[in-house]
């Protein structure tokens, strides 16, 4: 028996990220917000204490904050003509749980992308004419600006305390930064993290070879640093333990550090944990939703939450899994083209080559999730794409994010798996190696979309998210062009060892981490025939119900999502004071 | 590999050896002597200071965790065979006995992830791509049961004896054929079992944190020169950078926290 409970003003599903930008921005006006999280809050539990923090077994290995897959998986086929099988373990992405989601366990990189990504379509267009974009790769404006978002990217940056150095300010190119950045209103809010002895080494050869190398822009706090709101952040230890761990030393900018522990305080705020949606209820009569039903993990109890405004701020695949279950908005048909909801799901392009340099000190221990050294020159549109083939691009780093030694230890092609050579070979090079990394855009393909599995369900009975993907011909020839990048920076080095830089492939794996950066489903745009959302985020036929997240972007850049997400997050939450106070179509 | 390795073939069931010995120092109605399992163990305690060569880089182990949980008797010596022949006792570490290597396998396998916990199980199990991750509607447990029982049919086969009676370097080219997926089981994928599974438990086992049973007394993080779970690296970054740590030479884990 379902039990209705009384009516809220914004009801926000998922309790992550964006969930908490978005409420910091309502509260601040004392519009009153509930949120609910299907996992608990992990502030003060194993993992977020010493030393059990320190777990790489538990923590990495086995993915102790990690989305459950006995409970919620999805399932994948490489094409339509494919039968489908669910992810029994996945190991490609790794959705969160939890108040706070996958900012907790994240490494840190904020982004801003390039100027020209939200308005993709009409630069190609423009730089390479009409038949530059194919026929089966639906890019889109996304029917806003950078001008627009710098405001939002300016603040989100000063509440997560982001370390960096600006490349561009106000249109005036700064050195040791980013000359292809975006430009920006001002510095970081913090100096960058220290540079590694790897990041040192590439930083060298990419500036001999005429590149323009620069700092990973880092959510791992370079200094101790107060935020706008009086919240606090430690400094950054260079414990190597950050992605797919809770920071021990809050020096991580994260939601449950930054932004629930000063919500909780607020009036008007209120999050629910242990509190799994099921479905957003929708009139299609009046085009508008009149709240969620969600199930109370503690007892199993199934209620009804009205609500004025509905937002939908749960994991990429989620957002989109919630408005196919009820129907909201018409599903993409890859046959006609038509339709919208899991349209435009893209993942990220991203390659790897060891390098082994036997006199230098790598000391993969002594690191961050973000202390990277990157070049920006051949990612996006940085470069030019005449007569190469693809669209697209990657960026190219030198990373050391951690030393744990179970998965951080390179070793060089040829040797042997186990014995008294595998372990000399773990002795030589542990500490002196080093991984470099292309993290490259992906952009959609009228194959690459989510639906609804019809056979496989999840612990509550509904169906799987299908993912129907694979590294289409753009991605791969891009992948092809920027490895090979890659690889003529590893072997400039002077290394003794440059491993294989391989190109990324099909067929898709999921057996082998990649990144967490999956996006589309529920697009954004200013044309119902291609966008989910209005550019405000407020979905076309349902005008009180909102959509937030990686799920809006129509495509994926050569860049870490979380920077235009949180932006589009701060934004969302002004807009929706003002569509409180008078609701429309705004 | 097979030349750093012992030349002589382990003695059939090494550990039912060691039982008796056990069994003569402790009363017969003690927990401990009763079961392979229990004997195996305490084998495992008892064979280090035998079995180290003198300039293996290890004081005497501690005595790490007693006793297997999962193991069968033909399971614990084909993992203790395993164990030895992928890490010998050499200038680096003990043997995979002594450095608790099958001790963190087996409790891995009894434990929440030899259950199978966190993994989607509902059917219908139908076979695909090995892209898509394994199909099997087996536990990681029930896996680890069946492949041992396949390789080991497959070895007497070959070489007419169980797996933990092979000379080593037959033990050693036995596994590298199987990780290179030519030895064929009817009913066992063996090279996936050995790739995704004991492959796996075994660089785990080495790497993890002494608190699961294996890398007995830190010595592969010592080997490896990583200083665990101390960081206030800030300065270091600095001072360290391009140079040798010397925190990487002691380092530390959960057990010396609590």
């Amino acid at each position: 028996m379902i039990k209705k409970l009384e009516k809220r003003t914004v009801v926000i599903v998922g309790g992550g990220l964006t969930a908490g930008l978005v409420s910091r921005q309502l509260t601040a006006q004392g519009i009153d917000v509930l949120v609910l999280e299907r996992g608990g809050d992990h502030s003060n539990g194993a993992e977020a204490k010493l030393p059990s923090q320190r777990d790489e077994l538990r923590w990495d290995v086995r993915q102790g904050l990690v989305q459950k897959w006995n409970v919620q998986t999805y399932t994948l086929r490489h094409s339509r003509s494919d039968t489908s099988l669910p992810v029994r373990w996945m190991e490609a992405f790794l959705p969160g749980e939890g108040m706070g989601g996958a900012a907790n366990h994240w490494n840190g990189h904020t982004w801003r992308w390039a100027e020209y990504d939200p308005t993709l379509r009409t630069h190609y267009t423009n730089r390479y004419g009409a038949k530059a974009i194919p026929a089966n790769m639906p890019l889109q404006d996304w029917g806003v600006t950078y001008k627009e978002m710098e405001p939002y990217h300016d603040l989100f940056e000063k509440l997560f305390g982001i370390s960096g150095k600006a490349g561009n300010i106000n249109g005036k190119k700064q050195a040791g930064g980013n000359p292809f950045e975006a430009p920006r209103r001002g510095e970081y809010p913090q100096k960058p993290l220290e540079i590694t002895e790897a990041g040192t080494v590439f930083r060298q050869t990419a500036e001999k070879m005429g590149y323009h190398p620069f700092p990973t822009p880092a959510a791992n706090s370079s200094g101790v640093y107060t935020n706008p709101d009086g919240q606090k952040l430690g400094q950054c230890q260079y414990c190597g333990h950050c992605e797919r761990f809770i920071c021990e030393a809050q020096a991580k900018a994260s939601p449950e550090v930054l932004l629930y522990p000063m919500l909780k305080e607020r009036k008007g705020f209120e999050i629910r944990l242990n509190s799994h949606v099921l479905g957003v209820n929708y009139d299609a009569q009046t085009k508008r939703v009149t709240g969620v039903r969600y199930l109370d993990l503690r007892s199993g109890q199934e209620y009804e939450q009205p609500a004025d405004v509905v937002v939908l701020g749960a994991f990429t695949m989620t957002n989109t899994k919630l408005l196919l279950l009820d129907k909201i908005g018409t599903p993409y048909d890859p046959v006609t083209g038509k339709g919208v909801v899991g349209k435009n799901f893209c993942y990220q392009t991203t390659s790897a080559v060891n390098v082994f340099m036997k006199d230098h000190w790598t000391n993969p221990f002594l690191s961050t999730g973000s202390t990277g050294t990157v070049i920006d020159d051949f990612n996006n549109d940085n470069f030019d794409h005449t007569g190469l083939g693809f669209l697209g691009g990657g960026m190219i780093s030198a990373n050391m994010f951690s030393g744990r030694p179970i998965v951080a230890r390179r070793l060089p092609p040829g040797t042997p798996r186990w014995g008294t050579k595998w372990k000399q070979a773990n002795v030589d090079w542990y500490a002196h190696s080093f991984g470099m990394s292309i993290q490259g855009s992906c952009y959609p393909n009228t194959e690459n979309f989510l639906d609804l599995d019809p056979v496989y369900k999840d612990a509550y009975g509904q169906p799987l998210v299908r993912m129907t993907f694979d590294w289409r011909e753009n991605e791969t020839k891009m992948s092809a062009y920027v490895t090979k990048k890659m690889e003529d920076i590893a072997k400039a080095m002077g290394a003794d060892i440059v491993g294989p830089a391989v190109p990324r492939k099909s067929p898709f794996d999921i057996r082998a981490y990649q990144t967490t950066h999956i996006t589309g489903g529920t697009p954004m745009g200013t044309d119902p025939a291609h966008s989910v959302v209005s550019p405000r985020l407020q979905h076309w036929d349902a005008q009180n119900l909102f959509v937030v997240g990686a799920s809006v972007f129509q495509h994926n850049s050569g860049y870490n999502p979380t920077g235009p997400l949180a932006a589009l997050a701060v934004r969302l939450g002004d807009d929706l004071v003002r569509y409180v106070q008078r609701p429309r179509m705004l | 590999m097979s030349d750093d390795n012992t030349t002589q073939p382990p003695p059939r069931r090494h550990f039912l050896r060691q039982v008796i010995t056990v069994a003569g120092t402790a009363s017969l109605s003690s927990p401990l002597a009763v079961g392979a399992g229990a004997g195996a163990a305490i084998a495992a305690t008892a064979a280090s200071a035998a079995d180290a060569p003198a300039a293996a880089a290890t004081p005497a182990a501690s005595p790490g965790l007693i006793g297997y949980e999962s193991f069968s008797a033909d399971e614990a010596a084909f993992v203790e065979t395993m164990v030895n022949i992928m890490c010998p006792a050499d200038q680096f570490t003990p043997n995979g006995v002594d450095c608790g290597l099958a001790i963190f396998i087996d409790r891995q396998l009894s434990g929440a992830y030899g259950k199978g916990a966190g993994r989607y199980m509902s059917g219908p199990w139908l076979q695909g791509k090995p892209q898509l991750g394994l199909q099997l509607p087996l536990t990681p447990e029930q896996f680890f049961k069946a492949g041992v029982e396949a390789a080991n049919r497959q070895a007497i086969k070959k070489f007419g004896k169980a797996f933990d009676q092979l000379a080593p370097a037959d033990a050693d080219a036995f596994l590298a054929a199987i990780a290179d997926g030519k030895v064929v089981d009817e009913d066992t994928p063996l090279g996936s079992w050995f790739n995704e599974l004991m492959y796996p438990l075994f660089t785990q086992a080495c790497y993890a944190d002494p608190l699961y049973g294996g890398n007995n007394n830190k010595v592969f993080w010592k080997m490896l020169g990583y200083p665990g779970l101390p960081a206030t690296h800030t300065l270091d970054m600095v001072n360290y950078r391009g140079k040798p740590f010397p925190g990487a030479k002691d380092p530390k884990s959960i057990l010396d926290f609590s």
